[in-house]
């Protein structure tokens, strides 16, 4: 599922927070996003998911526009973001946070609760083994019971991609994943993540930890002050003078 | 003195209907419905207008309970979309609107000066004594089938969601459900609910007037449910019950303070009630029934 993102363009008053930005992530590709602080990273993961209307540009997937939808219909047609600070379901357990992301659920539906209760719980039992298998997967089994809001920041992001996997999405946006994490969990979430690529699921990560982040993606786009200024393999991307120079405290 | 227990235990039994709607809109789903008055006056009018006109009592609660549902649907297009804040301020602007709506619809509601001689239910028992008893017994019984419901909604996949959608409405869209599905239809249910207590308390008292739905009774039920506990549905029933107690505690105050003048003593049951309030969300902030938590 491959999203493409094109001539995207949002301003507050005179200043372009996001200015002329296109690429692509393809379908099951492993994309990094860097950039300065205030670069426009997260508007620009707002925009791609709804959650902010651009003044112009377009963004589609597999070639349909989902420029008329929200962020919810997005989620449901395979985009999901995560947020850079965890918007974690804090009163909800870990298996709570999971289970609720699964889509297409009957007992969600107050009729159904009643009228069906035969249905709701053979799909309860069913999707309480998957949330079981994604626990495990994701090294959080052993948390399952506690509220979420308790956890560590490490394990909240990893609940988040969790809760983002549950939806059955094929495209996730991760924002900032390694930040407050500890470096043995960077590479276990580094792993999953690559993992779940080698699956079919496409990625667009947001990252300040440049080593790392150049370990697990194949391309790397650079964002300063809104605009686009480099994108291509990790390496030569972070070779660039013009990318050093953003980094440096952008004198120009 | 039974007579007056009996009547405190029916009250409590009609509010706590109320606070079991409100737990469910703002405990568990997180809505700051300060409007709940409103449905609850709608269904007391409803009760009132319908079997003052000759009406079976049934007619009265199936259509107050309609009323107030339809009333709360609209709601759930348009004020879901604000903020909590102004969530909190437009349903008391709705509440504010169906009380001044009946004082200005005199030909329906005789305005200010309300309806009398409703009938009260179960009156074909002529006994004084049987009559409440078996009103109460019906009550306790409506309460309990709610809080099996309720129990139900709060455990089910739906109780998950409206859980999350408490904790953070943005990440459940971004996962691909509308927030504003979930919040309507929990508008709705707090909605009929409270117009089914609004039923029981017309055909009770007798009489309606826009008096008794005043934003003051929301505010008793807000305070019903934060002694009680947030979020606990055996919360909300512990809690009516200890407010309640606290309020007309209250009225004995004057046996205990012969030296304070009536129009001082009115204010200091309400002061005492404050100050309860004030207390126990300064030691016991979770209430009654504890954690803040769910379920």
């Amino acid at each position: 599922m491959s999203l493409e993102i094109s001539r995207l363009v949002k301003a507050y008053g005179p200043i372009r927070v996001t200015d002329d930005v296109s690429f692509t992530v393809p379908a099951g590709g492993l994309v990094g996003l860097i950039g300065p602080n205030g670069a426009g990273k997260s508007t620009l993961f707002s925009l791609v998911t709804g959650f902010l209307a651009p003044d112009s540009g377009s963004v589609s997937l597999d070639g349909r526009s989902l420029d008329r939808t929200g962020p919810a219909e997005r989620a449901r047609r395979g985009l999901v973001r995560t947020f850079q600070v965890p918007r974690e379901f804090s009163h909800l357990t870990v298996r709570d946070n999971l289970m609720a992301a699964a889509p297409g659920q009957a007992g969600e539906t107050l009729g159904a609760l009643f009228l069906l209760p035969g249905r709701v719980r053979r799909e309860e039992e069913a999707l309480r083994r998957r949330v079981e298998e994604m626990m495990a997967f994701l090294k959080l089994d052993r948390v399952a019971e506690v509220p979420a809001g308790n956890l560590s920041g490490g394990q909240k992001k990893l609940v988040e991609l969790g809760r983002a996997l549950m939806t059955g999405a094929r495209t996730i946006l991760l924002d900032e994943p390694f930040a407050g994490v500890n470096p043995v969990l960077i590479e276990e979430i580094s792993a999953r993540v690559r993992e779940l690529n080698a699956r079919g699921i496409g990625f667009l990560v947001i990252e300040h930890d440049l080593a790392a982040l150049s370990r697990l993606v194949t391309t790397l786009h650079v964002l300063d002050r809104g605009r686009l200024i480099a994108g291509g393999p990790p390496a030569a991307v972070l070779a660039d003078p013009a990318v050093r120079d953003a980094y440096l405290g952008g004198a120009s | 003195m039974e007579a007056y227990l009996l009547a405190i235990a029916i009250f409590v039994a009609i509010f706590t209907l109320l606070t079991l709607g409100l737990n469910l809109q703002y405990g568990l789903t997180g809505l700051t419905n300060f409007g709940l008055v409103g449905f609850f006056g709608i269904g007391a009018y409803a009760s009132a207008i319908l079997t003052t006109h000759g009406y079976p009592v049934v007619a009265g609660f199936a259509a107050g309970a309609a009323l107030a549902v339809i009333a709360a649907w609209p709601i759930g297009l348009v004020a879901l979309r604000l903020r909590d804040d102004y969530f909190a301020i437009a349903t008391l602007g709705l509440s504010e609107v169906v009380r001044v709506a009946i004082i200005s619809e005199k030909e329906l509601t005789a305005g200010v000066q309300g309806i009398p001689g409703i009938p009260r239910l179960f009156a074909v028992l002529e006994s004084r004594t049987w009559q409440p008893l078996l009103l109460l017994a019906v009550l306790v019984a409506a309460n309990l089938g709610v809080v099996l419901v309720m129990r139900r909604i709060a455990r089910s996949p739906f109780g998950r969601v409206i859980g999350a959608i408490r904790d953070n409405e943005e990440a459940v869209r971004a996962l691909g459900k509308d927030p504003a599905r979930f919040k309507t239809q929990v508008l709705m249910v707090g909605a009929g609910l409270s117009a089914v207590a609004g039923s029981f308390y017309a055909h009770y008292v007798g009489y309606v007037t826009p008096d008794q739905i005043t934003p003051l009774v929301t505010f008793q039920i807000w305070m019903a449910m934060i002694l009680g506990g947030t979020g606990r549905i055996s919360g909300a029933v512990l809690g009516t019950l200890l407010l309640m107690l606290l309020i007309e505690g209250a009225r004995f105050l004057p046996d205990l303070l012969p030296f304070v003048s009536s129009t001082a003593m009115a204010e200091l049951r309400v002061f005492v009630v404050g100050l309860a309030l004030v207390l126990f969300t300064v030691y016991r902030p979770q209430g009654l029934m504890g954690e803040v938590a769910r379920r």
